[in-house]
């Protein structure tokens, strides 16, 4: 028993106090709905498939149904309950909920229950289910700080728990809360001097108004906005490679700034390619929900994916505009909701038609995407697509003039086989000499010292065993076709023979030989291709034509040589004139022949892949099964780039074409683009999937949202628009209320329903659920105006109020979910960030652009990226891209910038609309020891040291203002001033390490100031960007 | 205690040490309080404590090491032996076996599915007689002190999800892992090192190595304070452990003590409980700066104990260099450490690679046991060894005696577990003769998780955290303790 007097101890003081006393009125919503869901509803709700004893306690009809001569619950009466007979039971075969359910009802609860039913048991829907109305303002003793409506009903509920709000805080301190909570930056002196010198009533008023013009408002708000729409800049998932969809952030920057209405912020996100002739910004509004973790991992099943986004994106969309869990129901019927699982499907089923194809590729853009030029590149684009064109119509009009035909192909029959000579007196273009002596192997020798059999000269060798001269790498080779042959000519000195002449033709491989006497060159294999004997030494003392049958060289036709080899054995050599005897033309003759350079082509995979693919794949096709339009294409691209004759008409235009083409995709590839969403055009099948798995299709079904929120209007379209334009109606009892309590959740810390992701029965019940309904009306009626909304509660007294805890309330309002005192907590992780480069001086204000990667301790990325991902290896951006706002930093989902995830930023691999808030020793760490941190303690330094004023105390007093806005008293400055003096000391007598600590970082170091100094001034300003009010909105 | 004490107990404590966000809602709340040995909230807890007062089992490991091997190691070429295969090599594996079962878009193209016996010869080791593979002589000096499930078995077939399923128990990411839940149900028993700490190992196979992800080691929707730790062999051990250049450990306590000073003027001008807590979090931070460097410095540990790891011990960043640290942290009651590593995802060249991998852990890791047994550690500390699921019987790709791959098979793999809490030498679970089928004592991964958190004295079932209207647990709805492996 005592345990159990524990309990209700416990909670009662958890409770709303209002029910602690005995006779206060119940209310079924807040104090008896949770206790069902939590309980009962498991077995006895909304599932069919887990319900027990066909009895549901989460309708009304169920609760109070006939179950032969007995109801569940009978009004007025529990004793005549059996819902509460059984959960007083002693018996365990009866008692409710039953002892192996791991569940369990405390006394409290069960008096609750008790007093409930015995109070008439009023039975109301969940609440957050019906249309919020406006509720009448209380009436409330005007206080000193009484301002506008929604103090009223703080007000009302403080007055009865016995607390007096708080007196309005500091003007300091009140413009650093607002600045940071609109702009997400701390305020600048000059700012806290005009607004400290301003003593007009609307003085406040006027800075709200100030900061929410501000561009830094919509960075700001984005930044929460982006966690709930899980942006990212990986795909998240597997290589988790670079994504391009930051023009989806910049989207929604602007969106803020320019105070878009929230149904149209929502409904361009949703549907923004559903809507009439959609222009670009409201394409690249759909990015929110193309932002999801995609995968394109070896292996995986595309279907199991296409299936997994689009349940991700009816998460998100439940979560971010219903605060509905609908996730709950993939696999079965909501526990605690009414979603049934068919309903869940029917959400699906908006999602379900994506033209996506389930792999991302690892691309930066997986289709459906948009590109984005600017004006000029859309201007530049158009104008060189243009000049291509007229360039194009040119070379076509010449073309159509020309009526070629292959010379080859131009006699009857098998053409006649003709002489090419390849070299004579000198080497073919492009050939690299090599040999004995190298690049000097050829010696050319002229008459009449020497034979010469043709033109001027002559290649010589005089040669001690084996010794040759050869070349390599001629561009137009000789191209062997059937039954080829290849020849040179030779004289051998009849004084000095050799033993042994071969020839080597290289087609890639010098496997390809012929000889001529002895066998002593030991190359290749004898009696193969490699190595032919093809006849005795030729006769001395007279040129002789040596000829070499191709194929007995393993030439086969088609293959192309380009080097070509002389080589002897002893003795002394005259060779002159070699080339080919063949039906197919060469040299130039060749490229006049569409039929030798098909020939060509086909020996060269390097040449053929360099074609255009329309080409490639014309080539593909066997000769004779051309059509007229492929031979056309193929013949005019010979003419008009490969064919001798047409080259100086073609040649400049090719050239200039191509230019141009380079042009444009250089221009192309700089062009951003984003991903957006687009329906595939066969809308695709939807089923109830069985347990949640790809692969088991249950039954079909067809769009449609929940029944037990508002219907869709009657002929609504089948897609996502519809579904969009549902959410943003005024009668739907969810999207304002979540909305504005996200906003609350903003400024105060907690919002009205601490659950800000669940507003079903198993979330909290509200704080203040008048004033939740107030503001939702009150937002909707105003146009959804999220600036107004904001200026209402930042101009509250509630808001105003001064942050500091009395005993009093630390007793009875511990987490302030009262309002009995202005919200308090640690600033998140951008916040602290972006506070400490506006605090140096750093702080780039460049509004929008591509993620920037700044400082990141080395091996962060490596330590878990897939070896060939392209974000494996981390490199740091330099100059300002190191010191934009936190909100641009570059997102890598599977290993999130440390410094930001150590202050409790989400992975953004799946939708967060409420961080954690720890407080951690590695979060010291970081302020204390982060190049990031430190470098703008130094440029604080400086600042400081500069702008300060001379004396130390001076220079505190700055510091201190700079950092919390405030003046410090005396007490604080005597303790930074120590701090100061015996850094200073310490640094005089090390000097080494006051310029190792002023170096840190990336910005140079100020010339001008003495290093001791700007060392001790820096490790003063660590210390104050590391105060808790410094990381605190206070 | 008296209960009206402990009841103003708690509130001051929930007022000293409040604020953590936590989604417990009114309803929630009283069903916490009806569970004995769990705290009312999370926000109730000091730091670094768990959310249980004390375990709801008998606590048969205080700790937790798990060697991970990521990729997916070969159960065919390394623990279930399955002689018979030899004689099916290169044929096709019967769709008698198979059963129409989804396969990876890497195979499932192929034409055939050619067995590949493996290579390796096996023996069986000890007392118990557990079948090891020859690629694993040293671990085999000590297959009496470990036991085998053979069943393992995941519906994942893909690194990204399977991975993320054995971590956190679901395919997805979001969810917290094993170590956060650890951390969070359990708490830290080190006032200078951090409850979960990760290490990242080099590897050997001559290969792609696939992506590990932070949510492997994350907290989910549990307070991010549970996260693993990194531990890294270059630059500081922990993330922005070291102070600036410049600045001395004797500077840095100056600023710390006047910073503590400020701030609890600031504490008394506004009375928040959360600068304490804040205060205390700084005076962490500075004694983790000198408790982690002397844990990373193996200097003063003797040539004999080095020798137990292996040549590479003395390289930072190898697996034979974690397992010291992790034996090291353990000794200092870090609650879990995770070593990870990469390399076992064997495609192709499975033989060339897995002999190249297992020279990377064999050593090291019996070294761990005999080092943990030796100074009476594995008695309280569980050991827990594998991958996210096994390989195929039927090779991917070339297939010839000496050279084949395998491809991923979430329907049956081997994991091995030992010290606290473990029965010794036993082999549970049993494939068919294609080790491709689960024929005895099926062991689902949230299995295996269940008996992870019974060892260290936590019933799956109950270690709880309400998040969007649920409560959440490690093991989902799922999950039986594998009583046949239990001491």
């Amino acid at each position: 028993m005592q345990r159990n007097f524990t309990h209700v101890l416990l909670f009662l003081g958890a409770l709303p106090t209002s029910v602690a006393s005995a006779e206060a009125p119940i209310d079924f919503n807040r104090d008896i709905r949770p206790i069902l869901s939590n309980t009962c509803f498991h077995c006895h709700g909304m599932d069919e498939a887990t319900r027990e004893a066909d009895l549901r306690l989460d309708t009304k009809e169920g609760a109070f149904a006939d179950l032969g001569g007995y109801h569940p619950i009978v009004s007025g009466k529990s004793d005549k309950s059996e819902l509460f007979r059984r959960i007083v039971s002693a018996d365990d075969s009866e008692k409710m909920p039953p002892p192996d359910s791991g569940k369990e009802l405390s006394d409290a609860q069960i008096e609750l229950i008790r007093r409930w039913i015995d109070q008439g048991a009023p039975w109301k829907g969940h609440w957050s289910f019906e249309a919020p109305k406006r509720p009448t303002v209380p009436e409330v003793k005007p206080t000193a700080t009484s301002g506008n409506a929604i103090d009223r009903f703080i007000h009302e509920r403080l007055a009865s728990e016995g607390l007096e709000p708080a007196e309005e805080a500091t003007k300091e301190a009140l413009l650093r809360r607002a600045t940071f909570d609109l702009t997400g930056l701390p305020p600048t002196i000059e700012e806290i001097d005009r607004f400290l010198a301003d003593d007009s009533p609307d003085a406040y008023e006027k800075a709200v108004d100030r900061l929410l013009e501000s561009p830094r408002y919509g960075e700001h708000m984005a930044r929460y906005w982006l966690d709930a729409a899980r942006y990212g800049d990986t795909h998240g998932l597997h290589l988790d490679n670079e994504r391009s969809i930051w023009p989806y952030r910049e989207w929604v920057i602007k969106a803020f700034n320019n105070n878009m209405p929230f149904d149209q912020f929502t409904v361009e996100q949703l549907a923004g390619d559903l809507l009439f002739k959609p222009n670009r910004d409201q394409m690249i509004a759909t990015g929110f929900n193309r932002c999801n973790v995609t995968t394109s991992e070896g292996g995986a099943i595309a279907e199991e994916f296409r299936v997994r986004y689009a349940i991700d994106r009816v998460e998100t969309t439940g979560t971010v505009f219903m605060g509905l869990t609908v996730g709950c129901a993939v696999c079965h019927d909501h526990k605690y909701d009414p979603i049934s699982q068919k309903e869940f499907y029917q959400l699906f089923a908006y999602f379900n038609n994506l033209a996506e194809p389930a792999m991302d590729r690892n691309k930066p853009l997986p289709p459906p995407t948009l590109m984005l030029p600017t004006p000029d590149q859309q201007e530049a684009v158009e104008r060189y697509k243009r000049q291509i064109a007229l360039l194009d119509k040119a070379i076509d009009a010449e073309l159509a003039s020309i009526d070629y035909s292959d010379p080859a192909e131009l006699v009857a029959g098998e053409p006649e086989p003709r002489e090419y000579v390849w070299f004579d007196d000198s080497l073919p273009e492009g050939a690299k000499p090599l040999g004995n002596e190298n690049e000097k192997s050829w010696r050319f020798v002229g008459g009449p010292k020497y034979p010469v059999y043709c033109g001027k000269s002559v290649a010589t060798r005089k040669a001690k065993s084996r010794s040759q001269h050869y070349f390599q790498g001629v561009e137009k080779g000789l191209l062997i076709g059937e039954s080829d042959k290849l020849f040179i000519h030779v004289y051998l000195d009849p004084q000095d023979p050799p033993r042994q002449v071969m020839l080597q033709f290289n087609d890639g491989t010098w496997e390809h030989r012929a000889y001529w006497g002895e066998d002593l060159i030991e190359w290749g294999e004898a009696g193969t291709v490699s190595r032919h004997h093809a006849g005795p030494l030729p006769k001395q003392g007279e040129w002789v034509r040596l000829e070499v049958d191709a194929r007995t060289v393993g030439l086969k036709p088609g293959t192309i040589i380009n080097g070509w080899a002389c080589t002897q054995f002893d003795g002394t050599v005259h060779w002159d004139k070699a080339g080919i005897v063949s039906a197919i033309p060469q040299g130039e003759e060749q490229l006049a022949s569409l039929a030798a350079w098909e020939k060509v082509l086909k020996g060269d995979k390097k040449k053929l892949a360099a074609l255009p693919k329309d080409l490639q794949n014309v080539l593909k096709v066997a000769k004779e099964k051309r059509s007229d339009a492929q031979k056309k294409t193929l013949t005019n691209y010979f003419i008009a780039h490969v064919h001798p004759d047409y080259r100086d008409f073609f040649g400049p235009l090719a050239k200039q074409s191509k230019e141009i083409a380079s042009r444009l995709d250089s221009l192309e590839k700089s062009i951003p683009g984003s991903l957006v969403m687009k329906e595939a055009p066969t809308p695709r099948d939807a089923f109830v999937l069985i347990r949640g798995e790809y692969d088991k299709h249950g039954e079909k079904v067809s769009h449609g949202v929940p029944a037990a929120l508002p219907p869709l209007p009657e002929h609504a379209p089948k897609n996502r628009l519809a579904l969009a334009r549902w959410l943003v109606d005024p009668s739907h009892p969810l999207t304002a209320r979540v909305t504005v309590n996200r906003y609350w959740q903003h400024l105060f810390g907690t919002g009205i329903v601490k659950t800000s992701e669940d507003f079903g029965s198993q979330g909290e019940w509200p704080s203040h659920p008048e004033l939740l309904d107030w503001l939702a009306v009150e937002f909707v009626e105003s146009g959804w105006d999220v600036k107004q909304l904001l200026k209402l509660i930042v101009t509250s007294s509630t808001y105003r109020q001064s942050s500091r805890i009395t005993p009093e309330k630390l007793e009875k309002d511990p987490d302030n979910r009262l309002l009995s005192r202005g919200p308090r907590f640690r600033l998140d992780a951008e916040m602290i960030r972006d506070q400490a480069l506006a605090l140096s001086g750093l702080m780039i204000d460049r509004v929008g652009g591509p993620s920037v990667k700044p400082y990141q301790p080395s091996g962060v990325w490596k330590a878990v990226g897939y070896t060939s991902s392209n974000t494996a290896v981390f490199k740091q951006d330099k100059g300002d891209a190191v010191y934009r706002r936190s909100l641009y930093t570059f997102w890598k989902r599977t290993a999130p910038p440390p410094s930001m995830a150590t202050f409790d930023a989400p992975t953004r691999e799946s939708c967060t609309v409420r961080r954690s808030r720890t407080n951690t020793p590695l979060q010291a760490l970081v302020l204390l020891n982060d190049v990031q941190f430190v470098e703008a303690a130094r440029n604080m330094a400086y600042r400081v040291m500069v702008e300060g004023g001379d004396s130390p105390d001076e220079r505190i007093v700055h510091a201190f203002r700079l950092a919390t806005g405030r003046r410090p008293d005396e007490s604080e400055v005597k303790l930074l001033r120590q701090a100061y003096e015996s850094q200073l000391a310490d640094y005089r007598s090390n000097p080494a390490s006051a310029e190792s600590l002023t170096k840190v970082g990336d910005s140079p170091r100020p010339t001008d100031v003495d290093v001791a100094e700007l060392a001790a001034w820096t490790t003063v300003s660590n210390l104050i960007l590391n105060l808790d009010e410094t990381i605190t909105k206070g | 205690m008296d209960p009206i004490q402990e009841f103003q107990h708690l509130q001051t404590r929930r007022h000293f040490f409040g604020k953590t966000a936590t989604g417990i809602g009114v309803a929630a709340l009283a069903s916490l309080l009806d569970r004995d040995g769990a705290r009312v909230t999370a926000a109730e807890t000091k730091p670094g404590e768990g959310v249980l007062t004390k375990p709801h089992l008998p606590q048969k490991a205080k700790r937790v090491i798990y060697l991970f091997m990521s990729g997916g190691p070969s159960q065919l070429d390394l623990f279930d032996y399955k002689p018979t295969m030899k004689e099916w090599f290169d044929k096709d594996l019967p769709e008698s076996v198979r059963m129409g079962q989804r396969l990876t878009t890497m195979t499932s193209g192929q034409k055939r599915f050619p067995i590949a016996p493996s290579m390796f010869k096996f023996k069986q080791q000890g007392q118990s007689g557990a079948w090891i593979s020859e690629l694993l002589p040293n671990f085999a000096t000590v297959a009496d002190d470990v036991s085998f499930i053979k069943s393992v078995h995941t519906e994942a077939i893909n690194h990204d999800p399977a991975i993320t399923y054995i971590q956190t128990g679901h395919q997805q990411p979001g969810r917290p892992s094993l170590g956060a839940w650890l951390s969070y149900g359990l708490g830290r028993m080190n006032d200078s090192l951090p409850a979960f700490v990760v290490l990242h190992s080099s590897w050997s196979a001559r290969r792609d190595a696939q992506a590990l992800y932070s949510r492997l080691w994350g907290t989910g929707f549990l307070p991010s304070v549970h996260a693993g730790v990194s531990l890294r062999s270059k630059g500081d051990p922990v993330l922005y452990l070291s102070n600036p250049p410049g600045v001395s450990r004797k500077s840095r306590r100056n600023v710390l003590d006047a910073l503590a000073q400020l701030n609890r003027k600031q504490e008394e001008a506004f009375g928040d409980p959360e600068i304490n807590t804040r205060i205390q979090q700084y005076e962490m931070a500075y004694r983790m700066q000198a408790s982690v460097p002397d844990l990373v410095d193996i200097s003063g540990e003797s040539s004999k104990v080095r020798d137990l790891y292996g040549p590479e011990v003395t390289t930072p960043g190898t697996f034979a260099a974690n397992c010291l640290l992790a034996r090291r942290m353990i000794e200092r009651d870090v609650r879990c450490v995770q070593i990870f590593h990469r390399g076992w995802d064997q495609h192709g060249a499975l033989p060339r690679d897995i002999r190249l991998q297992t020279r990377d852990i064999d050593r090291p890791m019996t070294g761990l046991i005999k080092d943990l047994k030796s100074r009476g550690l594995l008695e309280d500390t569980l050991v827990v060894w594998g991958g996210e699921f096994g390989r195929t019987i039927y090779s991917q790709g070339t297939l010839t005696k000496s050279n084949y791959g395998r491809d991923h098979h979430p329907r049956c793999y081997t994991m091995w577990m030992a010290g606290g809490g473990i029965k010794p030498g036993v082999t549970h679970g049993k494939t068919d003769e294609f080790s491709y089928n689960v024929v005895e004592n099926p062991v689902h991964i949230h299995d295996l998780n269940a008996t992870i958190l019974h060892c260290l004295g936590i019933d799956h079932e109950r270690l709880t955290y309400r998040f969007q209207g649920r409560d959440f647990r490690l093991t989902d709805v799922h999950g039986h303790v594998v009583n046949e492996v239990l001491a």
